[in-house]
């Protein structure tokens, strides 16, 4: 894996655009599943998982290649995300009241919901509330927590990704884990 | 919560396993007589569980080709360079035709100096670039020139080639074998061919090397 990623890596230095797609393909649903929990939305996550791809491709030079890609690039991944939530105006909440209207919270805005089977409704509530849990830590806990439990990353790996001493890491994984298990615990 | 802000660090030097086998075991038995620390880890443990039971989305399907064409547009010569790199055959073919060109130009230039091969006597006369085989004097098998013309007035025992010149016979020329002009390119290529055909496998053609 590594050697195929290190061929590959040195073809895109050479100037072999088409090399890079390999790349992409290799990383992408990494790359977009950090983007997609650190952001919580689809769209925004598509947004910045592109985004991180193509800085690697513009300073795929920097790129060290004794070290392994997936933490450059979840590196880069991640700064953007944090970049993003930081220039992010404030959350809407679904219960605040829409303007302009009496009474009506942003609940009344979504069509009824489609049938589905009720285990699968069960599920997706349950991935969605996972979700929002996740949403609700400060985003330096977020990173860490989803490096470490959702990308089974070792504490090494992450403190190469984030940038950041492993001490460091171990303090932010404490604490983001305190705080979702004061929300979750007793559920 | 922990029953002291000890056992809290304590709770995660456990949950992390940075325990020894005998730490661990010693903190095992104070979770069966502390409730509060039981409990905390017992949530933090189902914590854990429930993020790491969170599914794993993929990319959307055209999310590669969105990349690609965003990435900045190369110039055509490297986009050139790339393509020969892929195709080195392409690279050795053109090379190859490039070497067969010059030396076949070099063979048929205008401005070459008189080649004459053969064993005998004869007359090369530069400046109205002709060879001269004058009466009386023989030539010991064939006769080759190249980028002149030929005059026979004497004899020839074998064949006479002329590349890139014409011949002119006197009446006493004595001419064995055959008269050959080659005055074009394709020719001049046949010709090259052959002779390095019979070179190369001489043995297939024994009966013109008897005569």
């Amino acid at each position: 894996m590594d050697i195929v990623v290190k061929k590959i890596v040195r073809e895109v230095k050479r100037g072999n655009q088409d090399a890079f797609a390999e790349l992409v393909d290799l990383y992408k649903d990494k790359v977009f599943h950090i983007a997609y929990r650190m952001l919580g939305n689809a769209h925004e996550a598509q947004d910045v998982s592109q985004e991180a791809f193509l800085r690697a491709y513009t300073n795929i030079e920097s790129y060290d290649e004794n070290r392994k890609f997936s933490t450059w690039i979840f590196r880069i991944a991640t700064n953007l995300s944090i970049d993003r939530i930081r220039r992010k105006k404030p959350d809407f909440h679904l219960e605040d009241q829409v303007s302009g209207t009496d009474n009506l919270d942003y609940h009344s805005q979504f069509a009824a919901d489609i049938d589905l089977p009720e285990d699968q409704v069960v599920k997706l509530e349950m991935q969605q509330w996972i979700q929002d849990e996740i949403m609700a830590l400060p985003p330096k806990y977020r990173s860490a927590i989803i490096l470490k439990y959702l990308e089974d990353l070792s504490l090494k790996e992450i403190s190469e990704v984030m940038n950041l001493p492993v001490a460091t890491v171990k303090t932010r994984i404490h604490r983001g884990r305190e705080a979702l298990r004061k929300r979750l615990g007793q559920a | 919560m922990a029953c002291t802000r000890d056992k809290q660090q304590v709770i995660n030097q456990y949950l992390d396993e940075e325990m020894t086998l005998l730490e661990s075991k010693q903190f095992e038995e104070h979770l069966h007589s502390c409730p509060d620390c039981e409990k905390h880890v017992r949530e933090l443990k189902k914590t854990t569980a429930i993020i790491q039971s969170a599914s794993h989305f993929e990319a959307p399907k055209d999310f590669t080709a969105g990349v690609m064409d965003r990435l900045p547009k190369q110039s055509k010569t490297k986009r050139w360079q790339q393509w020969i790199r892929r195709h080195p055959i392409v690279l050795t073919a053109a090379v190859f035709f490039l070497v067969f060109v010059t030396s076949l130009s070099a063979g048929f230039g205008a401005e070459e100096e008189i080649v004459v091969r053969g064993d005998g006597h004869f007359i090369i006369n530069e400046s109205e670039r002709t060879v001269v085989i004058p009466e009386g004097s023989a030539i010991q098998g064939d006769l080759f020139i190249r980028n002149g013309d030929v005059e026979v007035n004497g004899e020839v025992a074998g064949d006479i080639t002329v590349v890139n010149g014409r011949h002119l016979q006197a009446s006493s020329a004595q001419i064995s074998g055959d008269i050959e002009e080659i005055n074009q390119t394709f020719e001049w290529l046949w010709f090259e061919m052959k002779t390095l055909w019979n070179d190369a496998v001489p043995f297939l053609t024994p009966a013109s090397e008897e005569e």
